[in-house]
């Protein structure tokens, strides 16, 4: 079974990212609503990826993946980026960061497995 | 790995959805009444600097969710709200008035 760490401060996309991943991949979720909470959690539990929102009050996406890149507990953990942000320059930036991967919000909360499967090279059944 | 999705399970986000939505009513009506302000104010060329940065959270984390809800339509015009209010086209923020009414006709239908 899959082990994915959600972080993100709005609520409300936690609650629906961890059903739905719950629900449609049988995946075990944590959540954290910071980036520090979620390196915390990260290096304990060890989680297969880390699904994280680039736009953070306090520390954002990006600074949370670059802490984590520079610990060797939390380092090898593939990270995503969940963003809304629209425009190409961010999408560029977001992904030369050197991410596994970036996503957009809004998801759709019946496909969202699938596409962090698909952009983390998971084979699904 | 993504399993076949059981009715019982998509059910069950539905339900998700809708419980989420109803819970946050009384936020997106404030989120609403804050854009509406700044709006107002841009509309007048007086949008303070701390009211523009609020106004562009909110527009940004309600790009980010409506469309999770089923309102897409809701996340395209919070997105050409967000656009606006980061650019320096001040020309462009009068054009919020009439973004920040169709947004809660949308979502409110009011």
């Amino acid at each position: 079974m899959r082990r994915i760490l959600i972080i993100d401060d709005e609520d409300d996309i936690r609650e629906v990212a961890a059903l739905a991943l719950e629900a449609t991949a049988g995946w075990q979720i944590f959540t954290a609503g910071s980036g520090v909470e979620g390196i915390a959690i990260a290096t304990v539990e060890q989680p297969d990826a880390v699904l994280m929102d680039v736009m953070m009050p306090g520390v954002d996406g990006p600074t949370t993946f670059r802490t984590m890149q520079q610990n060797p507990l939390v380092a090898h953990i593939p990270v995503i980026l969940l963003t809304a942000k629209v425009q190409g320059v961010d999408q560029r930036r977001f992904a030369s960061l050197g991410v596994a991967a970036v996503l957009f919000k809004p998801f759709d909360p019946l496909t969202l497995a699938h596409q962090i499967s698909e952009a983390l090279g998971w084979k699904e059944n | 790995m993504t399993l076949p999705m059981n009715p019982e399970d998509e059910a069950k986000i539905g339900a998700l959805l809708i419980s989420l939505w109803e819970r946050n009513l009384p936020l997106l009506h404030e989120r609403l009444a804050i854009l509406d302000r700044a709006a107002s104010e841009a509309a007048s060329d007086h949008l303070s600097v701390a009211l523009r940065a609020e106004a562009l959270e909110i527009a940004h984390k309600l790009s980010g969710t409506l469309g999770m809800f089923g309102y897409q339509h809701g996340t395209e015009i919070a997105r050409e709200i967000e656009v606006i209010l980061k650019s320096s086209a001040i020309d462009r923020f009068h054009h919020l008035t009439t973004l920040t009414a169709e947004l809660r006709q949308t979502l409110l239908g009011k």
